[in-house]
């Protein structure tokens, strides 16, 4: 009889508990937000720190615009202060070229946003390209992925 | 071949070995097609600020545009029996697929568009194999002779793109 006694004790203390801690009941209703670590976490934070990770191009042009070298230079300050980090500049085709050109002007304009990275003083071993052509039809554009 | 993204037309031996630059344009050349008999190339290159068809000696000499009638021209390749030059042309209203003689005289439109591309020959040159882009975005196979004719459907389960026709004789 006494045993019993001392267990509805516990539990009614523990339940004391719980009212005083109301962020132990929240945490358990409400999913977690993620904790970004490692190269999600840089991704997310050369975003947010760049602007956005793509440079567009107008059609048929492989040229920088004005907006275009504004958002890589935000980039390479970025860059710039993560020599660590790697990444690969993604170009596209229009999806109107055909399938040899689109893959050229992707290239070209992967290179032409690499290149100005490189003006801004970021190491040439830290940005490589590559062309997705029609692959992946879309803008003009070229987009800057962190590979590690 | 892409070096420092600035595409250029190179040949190398079948067997392998040190590829040989043919042009050195800082415009975008690209999609190569040799001559039947092997002693020219037609290619497609931006050089002069649109997309256009120019021809050359197989060592890249004598290159010259071939042509001119407004629109960009892409993707061509030489009939089998070396008298014709299938391409790609775009405009305002689309891509089209049409046909030239290597020496840019009588042009031709095949087909009505507007999304038409990627043409190859029959062995016979008497007809050109294509891909379509209809409404929707679905891609089907295509074949017109040159006289003029209307397309047919080249009925697959699957959308089809990027046709190559075999060099066999049918």
């Amino acid at each position: 009889m006494r045993k019993s006694a001392f267990l509805l004790v516990l539990l009614l203390g523990a339940s004391a508990a719980d009212a005083q801690l109301p962020f132990l009941r929240k945490r358990d209703n409400q999913p977690q937000q993620p904790v970004l670590q490692g190269i999600d976490a840089l991704r997310a934070d050369f975003a947010a720190q760049a602007g956005g990770t793509t440079v567009y191009y107008g059609a048929e042009s492989v040229i920088l615009g004005a907006p275009a070298r504004a958002a890589l230079t935000l980039q390479a300050n970025w860059l710039r202060k993560h020599p660590e980090v790697v990444v690969r500049i993604e170009g596209y085709g229009d999806g109107l070229d055909t399938r040899d050109r689109a893959l050229a002007v992707g290239a070209r304009r992967a290179e032409e946003a690499r290149s100005y990275l490189l003006l801004l003083g970021v190491p040439a071993a830290q940005v490589s390209t590559s062309s997705w052509g029609k692959e992946r039809p879309g803008l003009g554009r070229a987009v800057t992925v962190l590979v590690r | 071949m892409m070096l420092g993204a600035n595409s250029d037309i190179y040949v190398a031996p079948a067997t392998g070995g040190i590829p040989q630059r043919l042009t050195t344009s800082p415009g975008i050349d690209t999609d190569p097609s040799f001559s039947p008999d092997g002693s020219k190339i037609v290619f497609e290159s931006d050089r002069g600020g649109s997309q256009q068809l120019y021809v050359m000696n197989a060592d890249g000499t004598g290159q010259r545009r071939i042509s001119f009638g407004g629109g960009w021209y892409a993707a061509p390749v030489w009939s089998p029996d070396g008298g014709l030059i299938a391409f790609t042309r775009r405009g305002q209203d689309g891509r089209r697929i049409g046909i030239i003689k290597p020496d840019g005289s009588d042009e031709k439109v095949l087909t009505t568009g507007p999304g038409d591309e990627g043409p190859t020959w029959a062995a016979s040159s008497r007809e050109v194999l294509f891909q379509r882009t209809g409404a929707g975005g679905r891609n089907g196979l295509y074949r017109v002779a040159l006289d003029g004719s209307e397309p047919r459907q080249l009925t697959t389960p699957q959308d089809g793109s990027d046709p190559d026709w075999s060099g066999v004789m049918d």
